[in-house]
């Protein structure tokens, strides 16, 4: 390993961390400095996190790979311990991407955006960190950095609803929000102490825990299934496992734009990436005694956040519970526990958060311009906003998955993996891809198509900021939709190593 | 330059698109030319791949490629070339080129007094290069992966030239229902492919077709996504009763509609069906069902056409119909005759929807066929056009559709029981009456007084007519052996052993030509001298006519299914989610921790420190209880 090969993941984390710093100290009315600190910041990330990815060796390297660690609490075994595999490594390159789009499309905040991108860029260290780490407790750490700040960034920049027969103060949205993802994490630090002791390794060290699953006398069978429970739900609360998915609409709701990008971007991720990277490699046997509630579960997510999205006519409720909705396709493609499924899911978890932030950007800029996100509302918007209907449009192709756009690409192998397994679950996995065309179709007609109303004659295009965002959201959407193989030869040795695991 | 290059015939219509989507804006008439070069160039570049094809000896020609793996899976992106492909390739080109020249003069409207461009007219002419583009990719693709994308930018295109002027309501509407009905029928194609490679491992078409000939899928499965697939096929080439979108499709501009009708669009389900002809040989129910789904669309379409009012209505109608004779072929297992009516309706369809557009454009939009009449004296080429390829549809000899007709009825009549003998007749005769009634309406009896400022359409429009009218008289002898080694139409498609020649059983033929001259003499003559008697027939039978006006209900069938079953679901599970899981589950199960949460928020100062602090003292005693805890 060449010198930044060995200091690239560290890299990550430290410095979004050292960006909140230097803006610490950056006076409060400097506001474009500010902008300009935290774009910069946000595109070397986004460098940064390309290099990893490209330094990944996916033919024939270690399982985990770049990686640094340093002894931190010997004690106890816990190291400061990172290193990226096949699953994770995808992740780190999500992260940037989104993280650099949020960063631009965060630039229009007005009201103290010092303390803003602070807190913005504590949740991506955060984010980070728990993709990059290989120490449970660390891992648990970075989960828990990245969740704390959504509840003040909704809670003092977001924005309140009222609707016809109920409200949604952006307090509540945030409460519920940061509550009930705080509370399923405590069952995951419960089932990281748990298999911490288990493994009586004196470590929290990932490899060398996978190391003693299959001891004898250990991680007996109850164990594994009662702890993958606990980890399913801890996870699943943060990836919109329904019925725990009620903070996803609310949450974005009143979400400022960047923070909902971030959110169903990235975060919602961590949340399968957990399932994964705990649930399947450190519980196999737990993994495969709940596959199938797995599976239904997943299931019900893809049909529930379909069709509850068809009777939305706010834009943001429409896509909160379309990430709902896509979220399914990652349980399910988990719970194949075939190649091609787990390779689906982790390219369905890459291909939403794109797609998720990318409708964010545009639902974001004609709230702005309109100040509201009704539907019912918004008309014949196409003629004064081409480029943020041509992004929207291209947004709401890829959720519909339309083939050449990346989301077809892990549908359809979540699809083949649940056509071997569970064919009934599959065909209805293909029945929610068509309810999702129905609610984009009507939104996109509603809002962008039909004739403008008087209102909206003085309204104008995506700034350049927005389209230099939107941009960055859209290129990779095209080129993994057209050509997958550079992400699906990296997932690849991941996913295999986890099936070995499975003694699949 | 020989069949590998194929892949450039739709590479530069994608091009064209790509160059004119991003960069139009900066191009003199927004890059309009350039979509007409890349799709002649398609056309030109089909040339020496036919000529290679034939040289090299008329075959199945497979050229693979990777596309990506993943796991065991792995996809291609290569082509099939054999005769369909050559045949649709031909068509698809040739129509594609004559209707792209066209736009150039359908697109011009009179605008605040004078005639320019549409505003939109680059956005129509790169989406008419990726609809194009598409479709060729369509017929080129060796599996079923490739073809599914190629596919869905089939369905996308028709969404955005249906709805291209989109300020209108109606056309919204219109673009949104074709890509929603097409997609009911994907969800099945989608299915249907995905059992076969469940059961295969394979995307590609031959391997596919070669393991369900040879027995390794069992029956069950192979019925099974036979069916499927041939949902797909139903929503695309609009069979009842997925058909509801095509005449609503009419919203487009004129010009995309005779792309629709002819070449890029509902073609692609009936050519899916003659490419997986073998599996479906293998799963007779599903055949059967075809065969019954084509013969019922036939029906309904002629009977629609047959009381529709609107020029364009009446002609989708009549796609309907025979995109149901060419389902009824397929499912008598006649390839042959259905690839073959295929091309011969193509070309006769592309010119009468040209001539209704050339109608339209001289009468300022108006599509009504009462208010038309006498057009010919008017508009020479665009009624003779409109003639001929009413005449050759209605399967008079010796125009283009008579011959494939001929072929369908004896495939018919081979494998099928009287019954679908008799009905195919019956749509026959209903054709050629349904034509010779809009024959007559628009274009023969007297012009009307405000109809005396007509006149023919510009030479860029009515070119492309005279080339289509002149196939539509010549190219149904293709059928026939016509030297240098050309052995007919039969022995070209269906290569090999199978192969037989045009054949000619005097009976039917007889019988065909009878019925079709019959049906046309008998519309002129009732429109020309029994005007009144068609009155009174409309009067007599009221109720049948007024079923025949509103569709079927079938369309307020849908809309009452839509609103009332599946919004009033989204919209029951939306508050059931809202009241139930969130109110009852979320709020009433954290009401204690809810209490804490306001207590929380009292603390919202916005300071990190305290944050930091809390955040960091959190860790700390977490890793003291751990560190309690070992010891």
């Amino acid at each position: 390993m060449n010198y930044a090969e060995r200091h690239v993941l560290e890299t990550l984390i430290y410095l979004p961390m050292l960006a909140a710093l230097v803006l610490v100290f950056v006076p409060r009315p400097q506001k474009t400095v500010i902008r300009w600190i935290s774009i910069g910041s946000a595109i070397a990330l986004l460098v940064m996190s390309v290099y990893a990815f490209l330094a990944f060796d996916y033919d024939g390297g270690a399982r985990f790979q770049l990686q640094r660690s340093y002894p931190w609490l010997e004690i106890l075994g816990i190291e400061f311990a990172m290193g990226i595999d096949g699953i994770a490594a995808p992740m780190v390159l999500l992260t940037g991407i989104v993280s650099a789009a949020g960063a631009i499309v965060a630039a229009n905040i007005q009201r103290d955006n010092k303390d803003y991108y602070i807190l913005l860029f504590l949740l991506i260290a955060g984010v980070y960190g728990t993709f990059v780490s290989m120490d449970l407790f660390f891992f648990f750490f970075f989960y828990e950095l990245a969740i704390v700040p959504m509840y003040l960034l909704i809670g003092i920049w977001g924005s309140s609803s009222k609707f016809k027969d109920f409200d949604r103060p952006k307090e509540y949205g945030a409460l519920k929000l940061v509550m009930m993802i705080v509370a399923a994490s405590l069952l995951i630090w419960i089932v990281i102490i748990g298999i911490y002791a288990e493994a009586a390794a004196g470590s929290f060290n990932i490899e060398i825990i996978m190391a003693q699953v299959n001891a004898p006398g250990r991680f007996s069978e109850t164990f594994q299934s009662v702890m993958f429970l606990m980890t399913m739900v801890g996870f699943g609360v943060l990836a919109g496992m329904w019925p725990f998915h009620t903070w996803s609409p609310d949450g974005h709701v009143a979400a400022p734009t960047s923070v909902s990008m971030l959110h169903a971007g990235v975060l919602m991720k961590l949340g399968g990436f957990g399932i994964i990277r705990i649930g399947m490699m450190l519980l196999p046997e737990g993994m495969q005694q709940w596959a199938l509630l797995l599976f239904i579960i997943g299931t019900i997510n893809v049909i529930y956040g379909a069709v509850s999205a068809l009777a939305q006519h706010d834009l943001k409720y429409v896509i909160g519970y379309s990430s709902v909705s896509h979220m399914g396709y990652v349980f399910m493609g988990i719970a194949t526990m075939t190649s091609v499924g787990l390779t689906g899911a982790t390219l369905q978890m890459f291909a939403h958060g794109i797609m998720t932030a990318l409708f964010f950007t545009v639902v974001g800029g004609i709230y702005e311009r309109t100040h509201t996100r009704d539907t019912l509302v918004l008309n014949g918007l196409a003629s004064k906003m081409k480029w943020g209907t041509a992004f929207f449009v291209i947004a709401g192709l890829a959720s519909l998955g339309l083939p050449g756009l990346a989301g077809f690409v892990a549908e359809l192998l979540v699809f083949i993996g649940a056509f071997r397994t569970e064919p009934i679950l599959g065909a209805l996995g293909v029945l929610g891809a068509a309810i999702t065309a129905v609610y984009i179709l009507r939104l996109i007609g509603r809002t962008f198509y039909g004739e403008r109303d008087k209102k909206w004659d003085n309204i104008t295009d995506l700034t350049s900021r927005e389209f230099i965002a939107a941009t960055i959201l859209v290129l990779p959407l095209f080129y993994i939709g057209l050509y997958p193989q550079p992400l699906l030869r990296v997932i690849r040795p991941g996913v295999d190593a986890i099936l070995a695991g499975l003694g699949a | 330059m020989g069949i590998e290059e194929a892949w450039l015939i739709p590479t530069y219509g994608f091009i064209a698109f790509g160059v004119i989507a991003l960069f139009g804006r900066y191009l003199p008439s927004q890059g309009k030319h350039l979509s007409i070069i890349a799709i002649v160039a398609a056309f030109v570049t089909f040339w020496p791949v036919l000529f290679d094809f034939v040289s090299k000896g008329v075959g199945e020609y497979h050229v693979p490629r990777v596309w990506f793996s993943a796991g065991d899976i792995s996809v291609g992106s290569g082509m099939i070339i054999d005769p369909l492909t050559i045949v649709m390739l031909a068509l698809v080109t040739l129509v594609a080129s004559l209707v792209q020249i066209y736009s150039l003069g359908y697109m011009r409207h009179s605008h605040k007094g004078h005639i320019a461009d549409d505003p939109r007219i680059g956005w129509y002419f790169a989406v008419h290069s990726l609809f194009t583009a598409a479709m060729l990719t369509l017929v080129l693709a060796d599996n079923l992966l490739l073809l599914y994308l190629a596919w869905e930018l089939v369905g996308l295109c028709s969404y955005f030239l249906i709805g291209f002027w989109w300020e209108r309501k109606s056309a919204v509407n219109a673009s949104k229902k074709a890509f929603i009905t097409t997609r009911v029928g994907d969800v099945g194609l989608l299915i249907g492919i995905l059992i076969l490679v469940a059961e295969t491992g394979t995307f590609d078409i031959s391997d596919i077709i070669y393991a369900v000939v040879n027995g390794d899928v069992s029956e069950g499965k192979t019925t099974l996504a036979a069916f499927m697939i041939f949902l797909g096929a139903m929503g695309k080439s609009a069979q009842f009763p997925l058909h509801v979108w095509l005449p609503d499709a009419m919203e487009g501009p004129t010009p995309v509609s005779a792309l629709i009708h002819a070449a890029t669009m509902v073609t692609a389900g009936v050519f899916l069906v003659a490419r997986l002809l073998p599996i479906y040989e293998m799963a007779e129910s599903a055949q059967m069902f075809i065969a019954i789904i084509g013969i019922v669309t036939a029906l309904m379409g002629a009977t629609l056409a047959l009381v529709v009012t609107d020029l364009k209505r009446m002609l989708a109608y009549s796609t309907m119909s025979h995109l149901g004779f060419m389902m009824l072929t397929l499912g008598a297992g006649g390839f042959t005759a259905a690839a073959f009516h295929l091309l011969m309706h193509g070309v006769s369809k592309a010119m009468l929807f040209l001539s209704a557009g050339s109608i339209m454009h001289a009468m300022n939009d108006e599509t009504d066929m009462n208010k038309m009449g006498g057009l010919r004296h008017r508009m020479p080429i665009t009624g003779a056009a409109f003639t001929i390829g009413a005449l050759s549809l209605s399967g008079i000899a010796p125009l283009a559709a008579f011959w494939s007709k001929d072929e369908m009825l004896l495939a018919i009549q081979d494998r099928l029981s009287p019954v679908f003998v008799v009905l195919f007749l019956v749509a026959v005769v209903l054709s050629a009456l349904y034509m010779s009634r809009a024959t007559y309406l628009v274009f023969f009896g007297p012009l009307k007084v405000e109809n005396r400022r007509v006149h023919e359409s510009p030479a860029l429009m009515s070119m492309p007519l005279v080339v289509l009218a002149v196939l539509s008289v010549f190219a149904g002898f293709i059928a026939l052996p016509l030297g240098g080694g050309y052995e007919g139409i039969g022995r070209f498609l269906f290569y090999g052993e199978h192969g037989h020649d045009f054949e000619f059983q005097p009976l039917w033929t007889v019988v065909s030509i009878v019925l079709a001259t019959g049906g046309f003499g008998f519309g002129i003559w009732l429109y020309k001298s029994k005007r009144t008697t068609v009155d009174n027939l409309r009067v007599r039978f009221e109720g049948v006519h007024r079923v025949l006006i509103n569709r079927y209900y079938m369309d307020t069938a849908y809309q009452w299914i839509v609103d009332r079953v599946v919004l009033a679901l989204g919209r029951s599970v939306a508050l059931f989610d809202r009241t139930i899981v969130n109110d009852r589950g979320v709020n009433g199960a954290g009401l204690t921790v809810l209490g804490m949460g306001k207590r929380l928020r009292s603390h919202v100062t916005g300071l990190f420190a305290d944050y930091g602090l809390a955040m960091g003292s959190g860790v700390v005693a977490i890793a003291l209880y751990v560190w309690l805890r070992s010891v």
